[in-house]
């Protein structure tokens, strides 16, 4: 398995450590690029620091506090209002971002005043609200700003009030991965075993490492729900600050992003003695196979087979359409993290697609041993990429879409290479079955595109079609199928609402937990 | 233990098809440290050679439990997968999961080029 050297990066020699082309016969022992070092210098990379991965991706997705950064406005807005981290409480957390705007003379003299003052404004701004997140920035680390001794000193004046601190500067780490960790092990530390939950059903789980992307979390919950299991926490996403001091109570921990969340999981095995469970909510078999550990392991399995099979009967006919209509279109995971071993085979399996390339900006060593492994050979495995070598790989492999975030995604398309949001999604929830649907959903509108097809026309040398008549996306994706291949009954598009989130908030459960009460015995 | 350490041509194409089944649908044997990796591969890995020869699993705590149902649906997709297996005996499933261990701990610990499996703390 060769590393592998960009010609763009043949002046940075480190780099060719952290690419490598999964070859035949090879495996994780002959090659494997390095992951979560500091940024090479001369080399930009399009990675998050510290803080912005214990704030922007942890701290943030809990939807009832307040969540405060001390240091320059700037830290807690950039990019906070790129995020879809949904909430069912009309978005609390999305709709409000707190600093308390350092300024030099704050440097000078010292932070700890403003950032009182800050707090119990706050607080009073939102009477209802009685939880706080805080964290440290490059700024107010720097200079030693004792924000503990300030919570401490608020969390006395007030008692109704509880605030967790957060020391993840922007430099505690190589990326953002290192706030994921300082916030995952500060949480466990501070916080958890601080809150005795009511115990409502003999099952009970955290759910853990799922921020609730245009409402993944949501739509897992409804399927443990239903199968009257008690979700204790969601860590972080839709999650309740009360409800993830009670974490220490769970059965099970049911892990999906190991990258950002394995800590607390691996703390909470050692500490409390639960056990941590990995599973992968993306496609139809690897999500089918996770409940039915789920419901095993309660000894349930029967709800979940329930699950699987209404689930399956009612989505199935969706995905076959648009595999039928996706075999073969290359396609590169470039997310963050977690995505590309969630994703790597799953989506070649069960969409079609060709899995050229997989990068991550963040991960470490371990998720591209997850992601090689799952991956098909001649699949170009990139660590920390930066955007020239993002722009040779494209030219090198000819992706049609492009699963990333933002800032790479408009340098692919000045590229003509579609691509699809990696860390927002573009009409989300992907996970779950109907999720799993609309994601390939996205990916035939992207390919299939034909106002993307037309900006590749350069009108200043490139003919014209004047010829052809109007043209949609079914044209142009079933003109490789047979009449027959193309009007399948059994096969239909995606026939879900615009909004597949809503409705699970106003759905009652009840039924489905009082299966777990036992008779009484006289 | 590498594929040429696999002397005998049908074991060695048998575990071939099994590793390639737990790389591609299992994350259990990926966890981050040393430790906690001969740990997953020892109990998953033995449950699952009782589970094939079906014996009894041990399944008293939520740890050994949860050892179980990662094993009991590799066992489940090995049997739908790969018919074969089915016609072993008890003793070669045993020598063959023996040997599938001993090739998962190689490619995960002892010739993992993973620099942080030997970090001290999670």
């Amino acid at each position: 398995m060769p590393y592998f050297e960009f010609e763009s990066s043949k002046c940075i020699p480190e780099r060719k450590q952290h690419a490598v082309m999964k070859a035949e016969g090879e495996d994780l022992t002959h090659a494997l690029p390095q992951g979560y070092l500091q940024t090479i210098p001369g080399t930009i990379s399009e990675r998050g620091c510290a803080y912005c991965g214990a704030k922007h991706v942890i701290g943030t997705p809990m939807k009832d506090a307040i969540h405060m950064s001390h240091g320059p406005v700037g830290c807690t807005y950039d990019t906070w209002h790129t995020k879809r981290y949904i909430s069912d409480n009309d978005n609390y957390q999305l709709k409000y971002t707190h600093a308390t705007d350092m300024k030099e003379s704050h440097i000078v003299f010292g932070g700890d005043k403003l950032l009182k003052k800050n707090i119990l404004e706050a607080f009073d701004a939102h009477p209802d609200t009685k939880r706080m997140t805080l964290y440290q920035t490059c700024s107010s680390a720097l200079i030693g700003d004792d924000m503990e001794a300030v919570a401490r000193e608020v969390m006395k004046e007030r008692p109704d009030v509880d605030i967790f601190v957060c020391n993840a500067p922007g430099f505690a780490g190589p990326s953002q991965s290192g706030g994921h960790h300082k916030i995952n092990i500060a949480w466990i530390n501070e916080k958890v075993g601080t809150v005795e939950p009511k115990i409502t059903s003999d099952y009970v789980i955290n759910y853990v490492g799922d921020y609730n992307i245009q409402g993944d979390n949501e739509v897992m919950v409804d399927y443990f729900k239903r199968m009257g299991i008690q979700v204790l926490s969601t860590f972080t996403g839709n999650g309740s600050y009360d409800d993830l001091r009670s974490m220490h109570r769970a059965h099970l921990n049911v892990l999906e992003c190991a990258r950002s969340a394995e800590y607390i999981c691996n703390e909470l095995r050692v500490r409390y003695g639960i056990p941590r469970l990995d599973i992968d909510g993306f496609g139809f078999e690897m999500l089918s196979d996770a409940l039915l550990k789920i419901g095993r392991f309660f000894g349930i399995e029967d709800r979940a087979q329930a699950i699987i099979d209404e689930e399956t009967a009612r989505w199935k006919p969706e995905l076959d359409w648009y595999k039928k209509r996706l075999e073969g279109v290359k396609v590169a995971l470039w997310p963050g993290g977690s995505k590309l071993w969630h994703w790597a085979s799953i989506i070649h399996e069960e969409m079609g697609v060709e899995v050229v390339s997989l990068y991550t900006k963040f991960g470490h060593q371990g998720d591209m041993e997850k992601g090689i492994a799952r991956a098909e050979v001649g699949t170009l495995a990139i660590d920390d990429p930066n955007e020239l070598e993002g722009i040779e790989a494209m030219d090198l492999l000819q992706p049609d879409v492009i699963f990333t975030g933002v800032r790479p995604g408009e340098v692919a398309k000045k590229k003509n290479v579609q691509y699809l949001n990696a860390h927002a999604y573009h009409n989300g929830p992907y996970k779950g079955y109907e999720g799993w649907v609309r994601f390939a959903r996205d990916i035939y509108n992207a390919h299939y595109s034909p106002i993307h097809q037309l900006a590749t026309i350069d009108i200043s040398k490139d003919k014209i079609q004047t010829e052809k008549g109007c043209i949609s996306r079914k044209s142009i994706s079933d003109a490789k199928l047979s009449p027959e291949e193309s009007n399948n009954p059994n096969e239909r598009p995606y026939t879900g609402d615009y909004d597949c989130v809503s409705k699970l908030r106003e759905k009652d459960y009840s039924e489905y937990f009082k299966k777990n009460e036992k008779p009484e015995v006289a | 233990m590498t594929y040429e350490e696999i002397k005998d041509p049908t074991q060695r194409e048998q575990v071939k098809q099994l590793e390639d089944y737990i790389m591609k649908n299992c994350l259990w044997q990926f966890h981050s440290r040393e430790w906690d990796r001969y740990r997953q591969n020892e109990n998953i890995l033995g449950q699952t050679a009782s589970l094939l020869c079906n014996e009894p699993v041990d399944t008293s705590t939520p740890e050994l439990k949860c050892y179980w149902i990662d094993a009991l649906s590799m066992t489940e997709n090995f049997r739908k997968r790969y018919p074969w297996i089915n016609e072993l005996g008890t003793e070669q499933i045993k020598n063959l999961i023996g040997t599938l261990k001993a090739r998962i701990d190689y490619v995960t610990i002892t010739g993992s080029l993973n620099e942080e499996l030997t970090v001290k703390l999670y």
